[in-house]
């Protein structure tokens, strides 16, 4: 269980979250739906603990992030993403000359470490030779890498080119898709995973997201337009305005915004 | 299971007890000089050689327009010491002690991988060299300089002293006058050297200068690479690296020069590397500077004849103390011959890194291109990059593209890797390994490997 309580968040004097909570369950899909400047994106990035934003209590009542009992709130990121995590990003910035594979190799074997720790598992991982994971050989990684990129429509290729380094909008979110489906997180957060999709692309990453579902990761899919939604269905919704949750449905209240929009809300938050 | 190359202690230098066989006093002079010669037993023309040399530089002053030298005591360096009597050509030979002192480099390694001979050079003098059957089969010579000499007399003569001019600069002069060790090369015409050329350089005796002077010549139509990786122990008092290497390449042949410099932070690493290339061929320098207090080290190229092609790769890591004032010089003498020159700096904790360069086209060389690009990542505030690009271009027919960028690490790249599950410390250092991947995926497996180990290394404890 991914439970979130009492989140009130600022970037510097600005409060930008405002006493957010949500559980959400293995295998399910919850839609977190608002309006450009909701706070979606920080409410995304404060999950995995970015370090702009401050996170603090709400009236007394304890901020916390727990993920099957652990307490994640006051854990570095990296640390967070052990415990099972992870984000899609909207825009990753590129990171010239670490290939996509290199990345997924070491970040695979950064979440999923040997159970024993022998002398050669001692070193840096990012750099050593032996491949530490012990449920997958390097080489049947390798190969799974590959395979899901395939299924993803992902040109072999891409996968030795620096991450999202000249990579088009479309490529950028297959890629992010591609690491979730490799990483096998717990909980994944999708931050406007459909933004820049053609519809072929768009039903790519639907398709990545219900077998994440199968696999029984829980997936919170943040965005502004309902599109998404149509090739993916969510069993919660949760409309974000002005830093707070002011409505809370089932998949219908999806298809509600995309008929009526958020106006509604806007006129009550004024 | 294969053994790092780079043990942690390595940090912090390690340092074996010194075995001499014989070592001249501190400090330089005539006595000094002929002492080294009549030691090597080397032709009057040698001697010769090396004391105008010594005039000249007594003559000479340091230069002033690049790092501040001001920190190297010239009366207190040994300029020759002479390990263990007599040589060695298998590794089973070596003293113990040496061979602990290269395990820790990973050379056995690299010659299981490699295996295209292994100079390896411990203190002044080449000590250890197995040289393939293949290679001698094919007729190349690689040798230790003062076997070279002794061997190939005439050949050495001949080219000994014509790319960089016993004159040319201080330290040149310097190195002209007691040069010991380094290795001599030489690829007959047509002869395509297929594996790497490697020698291993370490300095193991306080306050001792190293003055290898390497010269190859790569006949028409051949080809070789040769490697030279460093590392040193760090000692109390400062030490000197002054290393002169020439290069011969005639028409259509084809060489790379590929170094990783990693010496330990007390020395002065003031090198002069040249290389004069005929019709058509190619020269490449790959230069990684990582360790050293100052470095001053600028790989020339002389593009003499038409249609010659310039290459210069370097990478440059400056920590706290360092300056690594680095770089590349091409001069194209002759039409239609192209050069390209790609640095890579990183500065950390108060390092600086210089780059230094210089295209000049002489007047008469037609159709020429070149382009150079220097990238500078700074790691914090209190680092420092300069850039000092001259362009000296007497002809109108050219195309010269020069890039430089200065960035930092952004907080966005650190959050994105560290969601992927990194410390600070490693989504640091793959930053910074693929800001000079372009130019480790050159290097041979073995060094790029290194060369990672080695920046992960400086990253320990650089953020957080």
């Amino acid at each position: 269980m991914f439970k979130i309580e009492h989140i009130t968040a600022s970037l510097g004097e600005k409060k930008i979250l405002d006493d957010v909570s949500l559980t959400v369950h293995a295998g399910e899909l919850h839609a977190i739906m608002g309006p450009n400047g909701s706070g979606k994106s920080t409410f995304s990035s404060v999950l995995l603990g970015h370090p702009s934003y401050t996170v603090s209590d709400t009236k007394g009542k304890k901020a916390s992030i727990q993920l099957d009992g652990d307490e994640l709130l006051f854990l570095a990121t990296h640390e967070r993403v052990k415990k099972g995590i992870f984000l899609a990003f909207q825009s990753p910035l590129s990171i010239p000359g670490v290939s996509v594979m290199h990345l997924l190799r070491s970040s695979y074997q950064e979440i999923y470490p040997p159970m024993k720790k022998s002398e050669e598992n001692l070193g840096n991982a990012i750099f050593s030779r032996a491949w530490k994971a012990e449920d997958v050989t390097l080489l049947q990684f390798i190969d799974r890498v590959k395979s899901v990129a395939r299924d993803l429509f992902i040109d072999e290729s891409f996968l030795k080119r620096g991450i999202h380094d000249g990579f088009s909008g479309g490529e950028k979110k297959k890629i992010e898709m591609l690491q979730a489906l490799i990483l096998k997180p717990k909980y994944a957060i999708f931050d406007e995973i459909d933004t820049g999709l053609d519809v072929d692309a768009l039903k790519v990453v639907a398709t990545g997201i219900e077998k994440l579902r199968k696999q029984g990761t829980g997936v919170i899919v943040v965005t502004h337009y309902h599109r998404i939604l149509s090739y993916v269905h969510p069993s919660h919704t949760h409309i974000l305005v002005d830093g707070a949750f002011v409505e809370h449905g089932t998949g219908a209240l999806s298809e509600r915004i995309e008929k009526e929009g958020y106006a509604k809300y806007a006129k009550d938050s004024h | 299971m294969q053994k790092t190359v780079i043990d942690d202690s390595y940090k912090y230098g390690f340092s074996k007890p010194e075995k001499y066989f014989y070592k001249s006093a501190k400090g330089l002079s005539e006595k000094v000089i002929r002492t080294i010669s009549g030691y090597k037993s080397e032709p009057p023309w040698m001697l010769e050689f090396r004391l105008k040399s010594y005039v000249g530089y007594l003559k000479k002053t340091l230069p002033t327009w690049g790092a501040d030298l001001s920190g190297i005591d010239f009366d207190n360096i040994f300029y020759y010491i002479k390990p263990t009597a007599g040589k060695v050509s298998s590794w089973a030979d070596l003293p113990a002690e040496i061979k602990d002192t290269y395990d820790k480099i990973g050379i056995p390694e690299a010659e299981k991988k490699f295996l295209a001979g292994v100079s390896a050079q411990y203190e002044s003098e080449v000590v250890y060299k197995s040289v393939n059957e293949m290679l001698r089969r094919k007729g190349v010579v690689f040798l230790d300089m003062d076997s070279g000499l002794r061997e190939y007399p005439d050949l050495v003569q001949q080219y000994f002293g014509t790319v960089v001019p016993p004159l040319d600069n201080t330290f040149a002069a310097l190195n002209s006058a007691v040069w010991s060790g380094g290795s001599f090369v030489y690829v007959p015409k047509g002869v395509h050297v297929e594996l790497p050329l490697q020698a291993y350089f370490r300095i193991n005796a306080a306050n001792m200068g190293q003055f290898e002077r390497t010269l190859i010549i790569a006949d028409e139509g051949s080809s070789v690479h040769y490697v030279e990786g460093c590392t040193a122990p760090i000692y109390s008092s400062d030490s000197l690296h002054s290393a002169v290497v020439e290069i011969i390449v005639k028409k259509g042949a084809r060489v790379r020069y590929t170094t990783i410099q990693n010496w330990s932070k007390n020395v002065y690493n003031l090198v002069t590397k040249r290389t004069v290339v005929d019709e058509e061929g190619i020269m490449e320098w790959v230069d990684g500077n990582l360790g050293s207090k100052v470095t001053m080290k600028y790989p020339s190229i002389f593009l003499k004849g038409r249609k010659s092609r310039g290459e210069v790769l370097s990478i440059a890591y400056a920590g706290s103390g360092q300056h690594q004032d680095a770089g590349g010089k091409v001069i194209h003498l002759a039409s239609e011959t192209t050069s390209q020159i790609i640095s890579k700096s990183i500065s950390k904790g108060g390092g600086r890194t210089s780059y230094r360069g210089l295209v000049q086209v002489e007047k008469g060389a037609e159709n020429v291109k070149s382009k150079v690009v220097c990238d500078a990542l700074l790691l914090d505030e209190e680092s420092r990059s300069d850039t000092y690009p001259d362009m000296r271009i007497n002809e109108k027919d050219v195309s010269i593209e020069h890039e430089a960028t200065v960035s930092k690490i952004g907080d966005e790249q650190m959050f994105y890797l560290e969601s992927r599950g990194l410390t600070k410390e490693q989504a640091q250092s793959m930053i910074v390994n693929g800001f000079i991947e372009p130019i480790v995926r050159e290097l041979p497996l073995e060094y790029a490997v290194e060369m990672n180990r080695l920046i992960s290394l400086q990253m320990e404890g650089s953020v957080g």
